[in-house]
C-alpha cells in the first residue's frame, strides 16, 4: 500500500501542475505529465499482483485511445510508449479486452482510485479530471470500473466482449460520472469540453464519450460522439440522466441499475469472463473462440482427454511397471525430473532392457498407437501438448494392437 | 478468491513434487506384483492401483490449498477407508460405485435441454468433471478447472516421460 500512497500523491502533484498548465498548450504539455501519472498509476497496479504476469501490453492502446479523444490525436505518439509488453502492469487478463482489467481489481480502495483518474482522460473535461483526482474518495469502488458494456451484455460476458474488444477503451470514462456528484460543477468550463474533444474518428471509443449527466454541455458532447455506433444500446441506457449514488465496493455506472443485487451481479460476472480468458489460454487452440458456451465445450472437451490419457497412460504404466521397476526408480527420479516431459535426457539408457522383453514392448508399441487413436477419438488434441518424442514413436508406424482396446474396455 | 499461483517455477516444483510421490507409489506397486506373467486381472488391478497412486500423489503435490486437491484427497481417503471396512464385511462393492450412481441420478435430472443461454449444461458438466466442483460458484470453479487442468497436463506429461522411459 506504500505504493499506492505515494502514487496517490504523485497525482495530487501532477494534478495541480496541470491546472497552471495554460489550456492552449494543454495539447503539448499535458501527455507527458499524463503519461507520469499513467506510469505512477500502473505501477500502483503492481501492487497487488506480486506474481502476476505483466500484461502492460494491454494498457498501451487503452491510454492512448483515451487521449486521442482529449488531444486531437496529437498525444497518441507520445503514447506510444506506453504500448510495451515490459509495462510493469500486472492485470490479471492478457487476452481480455482492456476495458475488463480495471474490472476484476477487488476492494482495494487505493487501485480503484488510479482507474478513474486514468479514464478521466477518457473525457474531454479538463478541469474534471482535476476534480476527479482531488475528488476520488478512498475506500471506495472496487470493482464497477468496468465499462458499461458489461452492463449492456446481453448474451453473457464473452459474446459482447469479443466484440468490443478493441473499442471499449473510451469507457474509462465512467468515473467521470461518479466522481462527479461530488465534484463543483463551478469548475467546468463550457468551452472545455468542446475544445479538449476533438471530433476524434477514432473508432474505439467515441461513442463512449458520455461525460457525465449533470450538465447540459456535456450530454451535448455525449450526443455529438454517439454517432459512431458502438454498443448503441449501452449508451442509449446511459443516456439517462440518474446519478449513481457512491457504493461503497461498487459504483453503478452511468444507466446502471442501483439494485445491490444487479451490482454484485455484474461484478460477479466480469470476474467470471475474467477467469474464461484465463482458460481461453490454458485450453490450446481456443484463441479464436468467442462465446461462453463454446468456450466451456473446450474446456470441458480438453478435461475430459486430459483425465482419459491420465488413465490409459497408469495402464500402461501398470503393465510396464513389474519388470523395469527395482533399479530404475532412483535413475528416473532423477532424470525425470530433468527432463521436460520429452524424455530426451533418457534415450540411450533402456534400449538393452527394452530388447529382453518383447512382450512388454510389443505392448508398448501398440499402446503408443493406442493413445493417439483414442485420444483423436475424444479430442483432436492440438499438436502442442504431444511431445516430440511421442511424436516420433508414432511415426515409426507401428500396428495397432487389439489387445490394447480390449484392455482399455475392462478399465 | 485464491492467488493464481500460476508461474512457472510452481509449476516445476508441482511437476517434481508430483513425479518424486509418483514414482515411489510405483515402485511400491511394482513389488507387490511377483509373478513373471500377471494375469488380466492382475494387470487391470494393478491399472486401478496405478491411477489411483497418480490422483493421490498429484493431490497431495498440491497440497490442500486447492479446492480440487482436498477433495480429492478426501476421496481417496474414504474411499480406502471404506475398501478396508469393506473389504472386512466380505463386501465387494466399492464406494466408488455408489459415486457414480449418485452421478447418474445427476445427469439424468441434468439432461433436460434448457436453452443454453448461459452454459449452463456445460458448466454442470464441468462441475462433474473437476473434483469438488459441486459445490463451487461459478468463478471459483473456473479458478479450480483452469489449476487442475495445469496439475492434469503436468501429470500426463510426467507419466508419458515416464512410460516412455521405460519403453525407449
Amino acid at each position: 500500500m506504500d505504493d499506492n500512497g505515494s502514487g496517490q500523491l504523485g497525482f495530487q502533484n501532477i494534478s495541480e501542475r496541470m491546472l497552471n498548465c495554460p489550456s492552449s498548450g494543454l495539447n503539448n504539455a499535458l501527455p507527458e505529465k499524463v503519461a507520469g501519472m499513467a506510469t505512477s498509476s500502473m505501477a500502483m497496479f503492481k501492487s497487488p499482483h506480486g506474481g502476476e504476469p505483466p500484461y502492460g501490453s494491454d494498457w498501451g492502446p487503452i491510454v492512448s485511445m483515451s487521449h486521442s479523444e482529449n488531444f486531437g490525436g496529437s498525444s497518441m505518439a507520445s503514447y506510444g510508449g506506453f504500448a510495451n509488453p515490459s509495462n510493469p502492469i500486472l492485470l490479471e487478463n492478457r487476452g481480455m479486452s482492456n476495458r475488463s482489467h480495471l474490472v476484476h481489481y477487488p476492494a482495494d480502495p487505493n487501485r480503484t482510485e488510479i482507474s478513474p483518474k486514468l479514464s478521466v482522460f477518457g473525457s474531454g473535461n479538463f478541469s474534471q479530471m482535476i476534480n476527479s483526482f482531488c475528488l476520488t474518495g478512498y475506500g471506495q469502488t472496487s470493482d464497477a470500473i468496468g465499462p458499461p458494456n458489461y452492463a449492456s451484455n446481453k448474451s453473457g460476458g464473452i459474446d459482447n466482449d469479443s466484440i468490443d474488444a478493441a473499442q471499449a477503451h473510451g469507457d474509462f470514462h465512467i468515473s467521470e460520472e461518479r466522481v462527479v456528484g461530488a465534484s463543483p460543477n463551478g469548475k467546468r468550463k463550457a468551452s472545455d469540453p468542446s475544445s479538449l474533444l476533438d471530433p476524434n474518428e477514432n473508432a474505439e471509443g467515441d461513442s463512449e464519450k458520455d461525460l457525465s449527466g449533470e450538465t447540459s454541455e456535456q450530454k451535448e458532447v455525449f450526443e455529438k460522439k454517439q454517432k459512431i455506433k458502438q454498443n448503441s444500446e449501452a449508451k442509449q441506457k446511459e443516456a439517462k440522466d440518474d446519478p449513481k449514488a457512491n457504493y461503497i465496493h461498487v459504483r453503478a455506472r452511468r444507466g446502471q441499475a442501483t439494485n445491490s443485487h444487479s451490482l454484485a451481479e455484474r461484478v460477479r460476472r466480469e470476474k467470471i469472463s475474467e477467469r474464461m480468458r484465463l482458460l481461453q489460454e490454458l485450453v490450446p487452440g481456443c484463441n479464436k473462440i468467442t462465446g461462453k458456451a463454446v468456450m466451456l465445450d473446450e474446456i470441458i472437451n480438453y478435461v475430459q482427454s486430459l483425465q482419459q490419457q491420465v488413465e490409459f497412460l497408469s495402464m500402461k504404466l501398470a503393465t510396464v511397471n513389474p519388470e523395469l521397476n527395482f533399479a530404475i526408480d532412483q535413475i528416473l527420479s532423477k532424470d525425470i525430473l530433468q527432463a521436460r516431459g520429452g524424455g530426451t535426457s533418457i534415450v540411450g539408457f533402456n534400449s538393452g532392457m527394452s530388447s529382453t522383453h518383447p512382450y512388454s514392448q510389443g505392448f508398448h508399441l501398440g499402446g503408443v498407437l493406442g493413445v493417439s487413436t483414442t485420444t483423436s477419438q475424444y479430442h483432436p488434441i492440438p499438436q502442442a501438448i504431444w511431445d516430440s518424442d511421442l511424436q516420433t514413436v508414432l511415426h515409426t508406424g507401428f500396428d495397432s494392437n487389439p489387445t490394447v482396446g480390449s484392455s482399455e474396455t475392462e478399465l | 478468491m485464491n492467488p493464481h499461483p500460476s508461474s512457472c517455477s510452481n509449476g516445476r516444483s508441482i511437476r517434481t513434487r508430483f513425479a518424486r510421490r509418483f514414482l515411489r507409489a510405483l515402485k511400491k506397486i511394482g513389488s507387490k506384483g511377483s509373478s513373471s506373467r500377471p494375469s488380466p486381472r492382475d494387470i487391470s488391478w494393478r491399472c486401478r492401483r496405478v491411477k489411483i497412486a497418480a490422483d493421490a500423489s498429484m493431490a497431495s503435490a498440491v497440497g490442500p490449498r486447492r479446492v480440487w486437491s482436498r477433495t480429492m484427497l478426501n476421496m481417496l481417503r474414504s474411499r480406502s477407508h471404506a475398501c478396508l471396512h469393506a473389504s472386512r464385511l466380505g463386501n465387494s462393492r466399492r464406494p466408488g460405485a455408489d459415486r457414480h450412481a449418485v452421478g447418474k441420478r445427476k445427469r439424468l435430472v441434468l439432461k433436460r435441454k434448457l436453452p443454453n443461454r448461459l452454459g449452463l449444461n456445460q458448466v454442470n458438466q464441468l462441475r462433474r468433471l473437476v473434483p469438488g466442483g459441486e459445490a463451487m460458484d461459478l468463478d471459483i470453479l473456473l479458478d479450480e478447472t483452469a489449476h487442475y487442468i495445469k496439475c492434469l497436463a503436468t501429470q500426463v506429461k510426467v507419466m508419458r516421460s515416464i512410460v516412455d522411459y521405460c519403453s525407449a
